[in-house]
């Protein structure tokens, strides 16, 4: 695995500089039935595809980012920061 | 220049290989076979083959034919015992029949087998061995550019020029001592290529590594670049080059055809027959048969009789039939006669080296007019030119002796008979073949035989090369040490703004994740562990002791939304919590898992300062970011902990010597437990945490790093009436357990929750939110697993970390922490049970030695359980 991210803040970086967070998920409330949490926190959708990820600049800006990749080809299609529009 | 082989001495002419001047020198045998033990001679002389593997100054496995000599460099043989001209183990070659295809896979059906077998094979087979000492140094080191150009002949240089003159920032890589490609040693292909180098070198954005070569194309065009001798100093420099565009420019190369007996010393590629005449002056043979086509063979032919060696007879290899002599070639047979020769001069087919190709995703397919497997389908970044992607190619004619016996895969002694039974016995795909046999699989990594056992697997299936394809490239290839891989043996060391001074007091180290920390101190009349520990814990008990804990982490945070983001993160509430006050902060994950503790200071209305455990910090640091990232609220976070040195000054007498410090009200009216305060000490400007983790009246004081030295120094000085003493981490383990904190991640795993820890009054339920309450609010009152308890042993000896807890007979739990605890006298510790058990004065056994010892369990802390001491 060696391919680029493109950081919103420092531009194309090698993978190596971040740390992955996984899948960006809805979590869920509160009070929400046990079911729910149980699958939010033991499951995942390990897609085959596009997912939105969290990612973490851990060498360069420090901050968490949301970076639309594609699981199979690696290729990243977006990358912006939270509470921004994608 | 001078070397040392097999004990003897040669002597190298500047240029030189080892190879080469070994080669000079009359040596023919330069290795012996992986399975048969079979001589073998030099055949590509460019690296390609495994015919020259030898070690080189204590390193295993190193390609000979392209290493330049050093002066006094240790060479030995590999495989051979006891040496090359003779060895031993050749016996084995009689015994071939014993050892049929796949002969691992139906002979050890026994586990017993294998383990008797194992020892010996390990001896008689393999390659090389390990360095396991005084490994030399490898460095790291990455570039960027706009093109990166792999191989330096004709079409690499073109590729680099023209790319150079665009004004592209250029690197072009070669793993020969100096550009040019084959026209360095083919005289007579009218090729010179000297004016175009010349105006490449005059380019300033065209860097150029020579002696280094690409082992893999990864994703993102990153491309992995091994150079040797980079200098003096270092063995080998990886070089990780990232690329935005990549020209494969790597050449074809030439493989043998096969006969029998293809495998003898002296029977040589034509390439390497030149390589050896005009690199190195070094006279191939006296009386040499060319192999080949027409074409190739006249050209060869010509260049010998140039250089004044007799060619006996040009062959084609149609005519040829088997070559003979030992242990080198003396002679061969073909269809037009036989003749004595000491020479065999193979002109084979061309192989594209475009390995780099498909690992950027291209796929190959077979070109009858190139007689090849060409690379196709490459992606935008990648580009393949020159003979690489099959310019100049013309296919040879390769006859294929089937039903005789020629070795295919020289790496590791698969001959075209093996190939053939593997098909027989349903293996006749290219890749369950190449993973039955192992042919393709050895150093060379098929470069030698991958088109012949392609060739033998087609005619043997009856199907095309075309529709039998080609095994998968996968990098490295070449071959790689773990050296290279590894890198320089950096260990990063963090050291304690007062390290010097502990130095000074006799601290004996231990490392705490990156940190080096006093474990205890020596002092003046010992140096005995125990006694030192036990000075150390009475001074803080009845006295007054100081311990450097700035490595604990440290974050300051500011804003007005800081308690909103602390009430969500921590399980205990921050938002109301007064300035001026300090409260013990856990963290769980969603799952209520504990991650992490520490305190929490609110120092004034905007601020706060956290502490975490010392190896959590970066993760705690992501983790509140991560809660913090895109909620727009106004928390600003900085990692302290370099910033602040801090230290903990703790005992009954700690008031008194700090007192005489600081103008700050120290009484516990003004400063109670549990508060905090930002003050001077000394002068120097600080932050006072009055917390207890050792169980004594003490203070925690943060103060800036540079200060950190002189106020260590200021309050040994103070104390010294009050017969102050420096504590390390053991002390404040055994002081830290007669209170029961735990210890996160020592005590606690990646299963505990707060309330099986008996930590629940740190979690606040009613909190309408916090990470973690959905699976906490579920736990309380439920407590099915486990639960920590404290243990107190009746007997002898020291349990240790993760000895059995036993009730009934039956296993109950196990040990986390123990110490012998000089307020009880008696060994106590920390430990897991299941909730029934988890009763105040319940009896167990723990495991000590192997023996079951009585213990009594206790849900208090063993020491000043009422924690008056603490408030005082």
């Amino acid at each position: 695995m060696s391919f680029l991210l493109p950081c919103p803040n420092c531009g194309r970086r090698s993978v190596y500089e971040f740390r992955f967070g996984g899948e960006v998920r809805q979590v869920p409330a509160v009070d929400a039935p046990p079911a729910e949490w149980q699958n939010y926190r033991f499951n995942r959708t390990n897609a085959a595809g596009v997912q939105t990820e969290w990612w973490f600049h851990r060498s360069g800006c420090r901050q968490w980012l949301y970076a639309v990749r594609n699981t199979v080809t690696n290729e990243v299609l977006n990358a912006y920061l939270p509470g921004e529009k994608p | 220049m001078k070397f040392h082989f097999q004990g003897n001495a040669v002597e190298a002419k500047d240029g030189d290989t080892i190879a080469a001047a070994l080669y000079r020198q009359g040596q023919r045998i330069f290795s012996r076979s992986f399975k048969y033990h079979r001589p073998r001679g030099l055949l590509c002389v460019q690296g390609k083959c495994p015919n020259c593997l030898m070690n080189v100054d204590g390193i295993p496995n190193i390609r000979t034919c392209i290493t330049p000599v050093r002066d006094g460099m240790t060479v030995k043989a590999q495989n051979a015992f006891p040496s090359l001209e003779t060895d031993w183990l050749s016996i084995t070659q009689r015994f071939d029949w014993l050892m049929p295809v796949g002969w691992y896979y139906k002979t050890f059906t026994q586990r017993a087998m294998w383990h008797a077998a194992e020892p010996i094979i390990r001896k008689v087979a393999g390659l090389g061995e390990v360095l396991t000492s005084e490994t030399p140094n490898y460095e790291h080191s990455w570039m960027h550019c706009d093109r990166a150009v792999i191989g330096g002949g004709w079409a690499g240089i073109e590729a680099a020029q023209a790319a150079g003159a665009r004004g592209e920032q250029v690197v072009l890589v070669d793993d020969q001592p100096a550009l040019g490609g084959q026209s360095r040693y083919r005289k007579r292909s009218g090729q010179d290529p000297s004016d175009l180098i010349k105006r490449l070198q005059a380019l300033p954005n065209v860097r150029i590594l020579l002696d280094s070569y690409c082992f893999g194309l990864y994703e993102g065009n990153l491309l992995g670049i091994v150079q040797r001798n980079p200098h003096s100093g270092a063995a080998e420099r990886l070089v990780h080059l990232r690329a935005q565009h990549t020209t494969v420019a790597t050449g074809a190369y030439e493989t043998p055809l096969l006969f029998p007996h293809h495998d003898l010393p002296g029977v040589m590629l034509s390439t390497g027959v030149l390589r050896l005449l005009h690199l190195y002056g070094v006279r191939p043979g006296e009386r040499v048969v060319v192999v080949g086509a027409a074409g190739a063979s006249a050209e060869v032919s010509a260049e010998l009789r140039d250089a004044g060696i007799v060619v006996v007879a040009t062959v084609s290899p149609e005519q040829m039939r088997v070559a003979s002599g030992a242990p080198g070639v003396k002679g061969i047979q073909t269809e037009i006669g036989r003749f004595a020769c000491d020479l065999v001069a193979v002109c084979g087919p061309q192989v594209p080296d475009a390995g780099l190709a498909a690992q950027a995703g291209g796929k190959f397919a077979w070109s009858a007019d190139h007689g090849a497997f060409l690379a196709t389908g490459l992606p935008q970044h990648v580009s393949l030119v020159g003979a690489a992607a099959g310019e100049g190619l013309t296919g040879v004619r390769s006859p294929l002796p089937l039903g005789k016996r020629a070795f295919v895969c020289l790496c590791t002694d698969v001959s075209s008979q093996d190939l053939c039974d593997g098909i027989a016995e349903g293996f006749d795909h290219i890749e369950t073949l190449k993973r039955y046999t192992t042919a393709t699989m050895g150093p060379c990594q098929g470069r030698m035989c991958q088109l012949s056992a392609i060739g033998v697997c087609a005619q043997q299936t009856g199907r095309s090369k075309a529709e039998t394809g080609v095994t998968t490239s996968r990098p490295p290839n070449p071959g790689i040490t773990l050296g290279a891989l590894a890198g320089p043996g950096h260990h990063p060391i963090r050291r304690t703004p007062m390290h010097y001074v502990h130095e000074r007091l006799g601290a004996v180290w231990m490392d705490m994740s990156d940190w080096r920390r006093p474990r205890y101190y020596r002092t003046s009349s010992t140096s005995a562990e125990k006694e030192c520990i036990l000075a150390e814990y009475r001074a803080v008990r009845e006295g007054v002791g100081i311990i450097d804990v700035s490595t604990l982490g440290k974050l300051d945070l500011r804003g007005v939304d800081c308690g909103k983001l602390l009430d969500k993160v921590y399980t205990h509430r921050f938002s109301d919590l007064r300035a001026g006050r300090v409260r013990y902060a856990l963290m769980c994950d969603e799952g209520g898992i504990i991650l992490d503790d520490g305190t929490i200071a609110h120092l004034s209305d905007d601020r706060y300062f956290v502490t975490t455990t010392t190896g959590n910090l970066e993760f705690v640091h992501q983790w509140l970011d991560w809660y913090l990232a895109g909620t727009g609220w106004d928390v600003h976070m900085a990692n302290v902990t370099a910033g602040y040195g801090a230290m903990n000054i703790a005992g009954p007498r700690s008031r008194e010597v700090l007192s005489k410090l600081t103008r700050c009200d120290l009484t516990s009216a003004a400063f109670p437990y549990m508060a905090c305060r930002e003050a001077e000490v000394a002068s120097i400007p600080v932050i006072m945490l009055r917390i207890g983790f050792v169980g004594e009246t003490g203070w925690e004081i943060h103060c800036p790093a540079e200060s950190a030295e002189a106020l260590w120094e200021a309050l040994l000085e103070a104390g010294q009436d009050s017969n102050i003493r420096p504590f390390g981490v053991e002390a404040q383990r055994l002081l830290r357990l007669e209170k029961r904190h735990v210890i996160v991640g020592v005590d606690t795993d990646a299963l505990t929750n707060p309330y099986e820890a008996d930590m629940g009054w740190a979690v606040k339920l009613e909190k309408p939110d916090f990470v973690g309450k959905a699976f906490l609010a579920r736990v309380t009152g439920d407590l099915s697993r486990e639960r920590l308890i404290g243990f107190v042993l009746s007997g002898p000896g020291l349990p240790e970390d993760g000895a059995a807890i036993v009730a009934d007979g039956q296993l109950a739990g196990r040990v986390t922490s123990t110490r012998h605890s000089p307020a009880r006298q008696a060994a106590v510790g920390l430990g897991w049970v299941k909730v029934s058990q988890a009763r105040e004065g319940a009896s167990v056994d723990v495991r000590v030695d192997g023996k079951l010892v009585p213990a009594t369990i206790t849900l208090q802390p063993f020491y000043d359980p009422e924690g008056g001491r603490l408030r005082q």
